[in-house]
């Protein structure tokens, strides 16, 4: 992780009602930037810069914190409290504390810190009960346990805690550096629409033409834009949604357990098709509870006059989601027919769907 | 005189390579990914020209059309596909397509030709799947204004659904085998390329598309 300076301004992390606060806040943010062009301002009163590069280039870190003291003062006239450690969260405990931690000092450090430093009361509070009264302690709790007592945040919290992130959930004001930015008379252009695209460029700009050109021939939702996002199948990880609409925050990057691996259907059909799937007999195949095909299928049959053989298939693979609310069992089979095709069905509700198409 | 002189010191290849002025052709190139970039003239897709990818129904024609977009999106180019109901945004992702560039337009209700027409401006690639056979005119017209912007046009073309004009590019899927073990593993399409002007090493060939792992490979 990357070795941070911290700069803890007291008098700046209340706003004054005058407006002060951010504009003494902006002339700091400019004046540090000359110092390091990577200076961030976290939050009011907050600031850090990695200190690797600007050590190097003023001869020490203890001479850039000489430096940084100085322009503080001279600027506003409050005297900062500066720290140096490894990660957000640490780098600002120690600014607090006015602490500059050796390289390697920062595992030891966090797992000293009391556990109110982790920012969530009901978590310390049932920790200190249970004599757990540090960091560390609470880092070294079994993951499943932390999990059974607590909920999703305190998974990430301690996360913190083991040093697997760095930063707490709250710990930076994501809409400052949009006030900052309104303050400097900068407008801001991103149109919510627009971020859907990251950064811009021209092609980004024709191709949005080019998507508003045919959206007022064919209507409001003709243009689709996709996404993947967390899913065990093809049909679950696909979002396909209305160019335009607000960027969605959930994004595939996770592993996800159980995923059906590739390849996967090129068409994959947002409305399943209802099909039969028939065995030698002329009996329809069902899938049991247990998850076995009651018969190899042979036949496929899309109506009473398209069916087609059956040479193969695989699976099923079932799928049991969600018990608590939807209860939705399905399974997946891959099927390939005689003409060469190979598709993927599902079954749900004792019935079967074409859900994609190895096209 | 130093240029002529036969004792000239020679430069290591993979100099020569990077000092060699870059081809003027090239900007006028959009880059395939293998297998294919060996297989066709130039490694790459000339803008303002005309593929025709040609299969039977869902052996693969779409996955074929699908690959070719991969480099160029990788690059930053904006592609769009038009006229394909359903796409397999997974398959997609597994090829390498870049979907933050991807534009689609599932269903143009009839308009297919305008929508084309239309996104021809905005994006470097562009797949289209007509609902039947496209009219003469409308490809023709079609075809100009892709000459025009520079465009790359990729039609998917099905026995049902044939491309009317001649194509730059070619390719067109004679069989499609899939490897099995436990489930769908791999499978081989046996494509013949073809196409006019520079000699296109026409013949067929076998690709592995998907993989295993979801992409396109050289069997």
């Amino acid at each position: 992780m990357e070795r941070l300076l911290a700069i803890w301004i007291e008098a700046l992390c209340e706003e004054a009602p005058d407006g002060s606060t951010l504009r003494d806040h902006l002339a700091l943010l400019d004046a540090l930037s000359v110092l390091c062009p990577f200076t961030e301002s976290v939050r009011l009163g907050l600031f850090v810069l990695p200190i690797r590069g600007p050590s190097r280039f003023f001869g020490g870190e203890a001479a850039v914190m000489e430096n940084v003291r100085a322009t503080i003062v001279e600027l506003t006239g409050h005297e900062p409290s500066l720290g140096i450690a490894d990660g957000l969260f640490c780098a600002e405990m120690c600014a607090r504390r006015a602490l500059v931690l050796e390289p390697g000092a920062t595992e030891s450090f966090r797992r000293s810190l009391p556990l109110s430093a982790l920012g969530r009361k009901d978590v310390a509070t049932t920790c200190q009960r249970l004599g757990l009264h540090t960091v560390g302690s609470f880092a070294d709790l079994d993951i499943a346990r932390v999990g059974e007592r607590f909920n999703k945040q305190a998974l990430v919290l301690q996360r913190i805690a083991r040093g697997e992130l760095f930063e707490l959930d709250g710990q930076r004001d994501l809409k400052l550096a949009t006030r900052l930015r309104q303050l400097r008379g900068e407008e801001d252009t991103r149109d919510e629409q627009l971020g859907f695209f990251g950064q811009r460029g021209a092609g980004d700009d024709r191709a949005e033409a080019a998507a508003h050109r045919v959206r007022r021939r064919l209507g409001v939702d003709a243009v689709v834009v996709a996404s993947l996002r967390g899913g065990r199948v093809p049909e679950d990880r696909a979002a396909l949604v209305p160019w335009g609409s607000p960027k969605s925050v959930i994004r595939d990057v996770a592993p996800w357990p159980g995923q059906m691996r590739a390849p996967s259907p090129a068409t994959s059909l947002t409305r399943p098709v209802a099909v039969q799937l028939r065995d030698g007999n002329d009996h329809p195949v069902v899938m049991g509870v247990r998850g076995f095909l009651s018969e190899a299928p042979t036949t496929l049959l899309f109506s009473h006059q398209l069916r087609r053989e059956v040479i193969w298939y695989a699976g099923p693979w079932p799928l049991v989601e969600r018990w608590w609310s939807l209860n939705r069992r399905r399974a997946h089979v891959q099927v390939l027919l005689v003409s060469g095709e190979a598709l993927l069905l599902t079954a749900e509700s004792s019935r079967w769907w074409l859900a994609g198409i190895y096209d | 005189m130093f240029a002529f002189s036969s004792n000239r010191p020679t430069l290591p290849e993979d100099l020569v390579a990077i000092l060699r002025p870059v081809a003027l052709a090239k900007s006028r190139m959009l880059p395939l990914g293998e297998p294919w970039g060996s297989l066709v003239p130039n490694g790459g897709l000339r803008r303002g020209s005309t593929v025709v990818v040609q299969a039977q129904p869902g052996l693969g024609g779409l996955s074929l059309a699908l690959s070719l977009l991969t480099e160029s999106s990788a690059r930053g180019h904006w592609s769009a596909v038009v006229g394909v109901d359903d796409p397999g945004v997974v398959a997609m992702a597994d090829l390498g397509v870049d979907l933050r560039r991807v534009l689609f337009v599932p269903r143009p209700r009839g308009a297919w030709a305008e929508s084309a027409a239309d996104l021809l401006d905005g994006v470097d690639l562009l797949i289209v799947r007509p609902p039947s056979r496209a009219s003469h005119g409308a490809a023709r017209r079609l075809i100009d204004r892709v000459r025009e912007r520079g465009t790359v046009l990729i039609v998917l073309a099905e026995p049902a659904s044939l491309w009317p004009l001649p194509a730059d590019l070619s390719f067109d899927i004679t069989n499609a085998q899939w490897a099995t073990s436990s489930r769908l593993d791999a499978r081989y399409l046996t494509v013949r390329i073809g196409g006019r002007g520079e000699a296109v090493r026409a013949g067929e060939h076998v690709v592995v598309l998907p993989n295993r792992r979801g992409r396109c490979e050289a069997n």
